[in-house]
């Protein structure tokens, strides 16, 4: 026994030998395949809709462009997915295209550096001048719009609605006065999701309109660091309602365990009738509950004023090409198509639309969902919507949904939250060295 | 009744324990994996009522063009190889760290603790993978996976070899026996069980890694296994049944190795032990 295990150990150890000598033969270069046709990379958020939507604009693209074959890759969102971005940015390994964030993410990758300028490219007329701000670094554009334009608005359930005979609130009193009349119908009035963090930001985020209504300059001395949340009476009222909202006792029971799904869930069988959100949300609300979408309508967060009920729009993400692209003609030829009616029919057709394109020319299918279509006027009149702050002003903290979550939940003053947020921006307006910070 | 609650109160205790810890989280998964969407998204412990194992299956399966088979392919041979590499090289630095006094041993002793201490910079390494030509590679990121192995292993071997007698090296040398044989005939079999506690310790790590893969050796020809979680999780959108589904199929090969190696492992680990 003893011998035959010694010989079997002398075995094992020539087999790895073997086999480190062959793995450091074979290095998996798959890269060269290729023949005629030449294959560019374009790397995409793992969301299912974004990759179903990249695989179909890369099929199409293929079509129309018979030489160029486009390789989808995925990355994850969230921090992992920015560390990946910053990393094969600055080790020169990005792919020949990708997408990312617009507005203060996209300073945070060092634009002018890594990214390549398509300022002069004739394609860039196509796209709506209102999205071109959130794309520009210094004097240049740096990508195309990928997806449809959002909003930072109230998801709510219309036969909740329909049954209890109200209407969609223009005022910040007539929301707060429809939440009672559902309380009081046993339902609960406005759904919070504090499990998963990020969506107690809302209140404060998609009051934005509101804020620039009432204090157009408030972007520009907000970076400039003259004005703060705490002591702007525009903007301290995000933080005010949410407040208000949850010392009234209008979140739902579980608030602070609940998920973002779960909210959803609440939302679609009407145990829950508003639910502040991203309508990023209605993309999964349209894939796990096809036949309740159509029950859910949307409205901006109301402010004080009925006359000036505005929405707060989010860009979508843009679509970039780093410096390093090997493939700089195909891969401007890529940006082109998306940034054509050809790349937002491709699009729609492999996930709907969530939202309008902003790409000129561009047209929705007519059955978009009814929060989509509840969107449409507010996108259509440039003066009843304003961007989110962070596509106007690069300053935007980390610890907002830590802050958020302790306002709603009461811990809190909504002075102290503001407060304690405008300290949170600080370092980050420090690091990008903005001017009136240090 | 005093002495039964005495005898088995324990026990039954300890079952029900690792009932609650093992068993329904494994039963949740299960039964979550088998739903459709609409309840899967529901997170709840419910029975299903739509069975779904098959076409969820298939979904998981196919889902970016078979990426899970790539990646099951990647991550057995990185696991195979960085493990075995690991064992030998890092019974190798234990045995002549152990048994040579020289005064670089206080150098080495100091690089192998800093290997623990220091955290990995990622840009770095890719710079010096890039300039050797191995990023992007498995080999390049198997070479990772036993240089950031490396220090806990040396350190594990260097306990237990304290342990073996030194007469037993300076008999094989009287007995005409050189280094590579002496190590690899006498020293290595001795290490029996550390060695299975390596494999299984760096095993484990290796085939649930996630970070490193993700930054070393990006691209969707090159995934592990655990990268496929992210086909079916976004920030916005999850698909829990697929994702649940997905996360059963990766945790079954583990799982099924254990079943088949349970003895030697427990044997070595106990063997171990005693002796350690």
């Amino acid at each position: 026994m003893a011998a035959k295990s010694k010989q079997r150990w002398a075995a094992l150890a020539g087999g790895v030998t073997v086999l480190a000598l062959a793995l450091t033969g074979c290095s998996g270069g798959n890269s060269n395949s290729g023949g005629d046709a030449k294959t560019i990379t374009w790397l995409v958020d793992n969301a299912e809709n974004t990759v179903a939507a990249a695989e179909k604009v890369a099929e199409e693209f293929t079509a129309a462009n018979p030489g160029i074959k486009v390789e989808v890759e995925t990355r994850p969102q969230g921090g992992d997915g920015d560390n990946i971005v910053k990393t094969r940015l600055s080790t020169g390994d990005m792919a020949d295209v990708f997408n990312y964030n617009t507005g203060s993410l996209l300073q945070q990758i060092n634009p002018e550096e890594n990214l390549q300028p398509i300022t002069n490219e004739t394609y860039l007329s196509n796209v709506t001048d209102s999205f071109k701000p959130v794309v520009t670094s210094g004097s240049e554009v740096y990508g195309v719009p990928f997806s449809t334009g959002m909003a930072g608005a109230v998801l709510y359930n219309k036969k909740v609605y329909e049954k209890l005979g109200l209407s969609v609130p223009k005022t910040w009193d007539e929301f707060m006065d429809n939440s009672r009349k559902i309380k009081d119908a046993g339902i609960a009035p406005i759904i919070q999701s504090y499990q998963t963090t990020w969506t107690s930001q809302l209140f404060v985020l998609g009051d934005f309109a509101n804020v620039v209504t009432a204090d157009p300059s408030f972007p520009a001395d907000y970076t400039a660091n003259k004005a703060k949340y705490a002591t702007n009476a525009a903007a301290v009222k995000g933080f005010e309602h949410l407040e208000e909202a949850g010392k009234a006792g209008l979140f739902n029971e579980d608030f602070a365990s609940t998920t973002y799904q779960q909210a959803q869930d609440m939302l679609v069988n009407g145990e829950g009738a508003q639910y502040p959100i991203l309508s990023f949300a209605l993309n999964n609300i349209k894939v796990t509950y096809p036949d309740k979408l159509n029950d859910l309508g949307l409205f901006p967060l109301p402010g004080d004023d009925a006359s000036k009920n505005k929405l707060t729009v989010w860009m979508p993400g843009g679509t970039y090409i780093p410096k390093s692209s090997k493939n700089m003609e195909e891969a401007k030829k890529l940006q082109a198509f998306i940034a054509s009616k050809a790349g937002c029919d491709a699009q729609t057709a492999a996930v709907g639309a969530a939202g309008p394109y902003l790409v000129k020319d561009c047209e929705l299918p007519s059955d978009v969902p009814d929060a989509v279509k509840d969107m449409l006027p507010y996108f259509e009149d440039q003066a009843k919507n304003s961007p989110a702050l962070e596509f106007l002003s690069p300053v935007k903290g980390p610890a907002l949904e830590q802050i958020t979550v302790e306002v709603g939940s009461g811990i809190r003053s909504a002075k102290d939250g503001a407060a304690l947020y405008d300290e949170d921006v600080k370092k980050q307006a420090k690091q990008l060295n903005l001017p009136g910070w240090n | 009744m005093s002495t039964a609650l005495k005898r088995y109160g324990l026990g039954v205790l300890a079952i029900a324990v690792s009932v609650v810890v093992f068993i329904i989280p494994l039963l949740f998964m299960v039964l979550t994996a088998v739903k459709d969407r609409k309840e899967a998204a529901k997170l709840d412990f419910a029975w299903p009522t739509n069975f779904q194992f098959v076409e969820n299956f298939t979904a998981v399966l196919s889902a970016r063009k078979f990426m899970l088979v790539t990646a099951f392919i990647n991550s057995t041979i990185l696991t195979v190889a960085s493990v075995t590499i690991l064992v030998i090289l890092a019974a190798m630095v234990a045995w002549v760290l152990q048994r040579r006094k020289s005064r670089w041993n206080g150098v080495a002793n100091f690089l192998i603790l800093s290997g623990l201490i220091i955290p990995p910079a990622i840009v770095p390494t890719i710079w010096v993978l890039q300039s050797m030509g191995l990023f992007k590679t498995l080999p390049g990121l198997i070479l990772i996976e036993v240089a950031f192995g490396l220090s806990f292993c040396v350190m594990l071997f260097r306990a237990f070899i304290a342990s073996i007698p030194k007469e037993l090296d300076e008999a094989a040398v009287i007995d005409g026996c050189g280094p590579v044989r002496l190590f690899f005939r006498v020293i290595f079999p001795l290490l029996r069980s550390v060695i299975i506690t390596v494999i299984v310790v760096q095993s484990v790590h290796i085939f649930n890694d996630f970070q490193n893969p993700l930054y070393f050796l990006p691209g969707d020809a090159n995934a592990t296994v655990q990268l496929t979680l992210f086909n079916f999780q976004s920030q916005f959108t999850t698909n829990y049944n697929l994702l649940f589904m997905n996360i059963l199929l990766i945790t079954v090969p583990p799982f099924i190795m254990y079943l088949f190696f349970n003895r030697q492992i427990v044997a070595g680990m106990t063997a171990g032990a005693v002796k350690g």
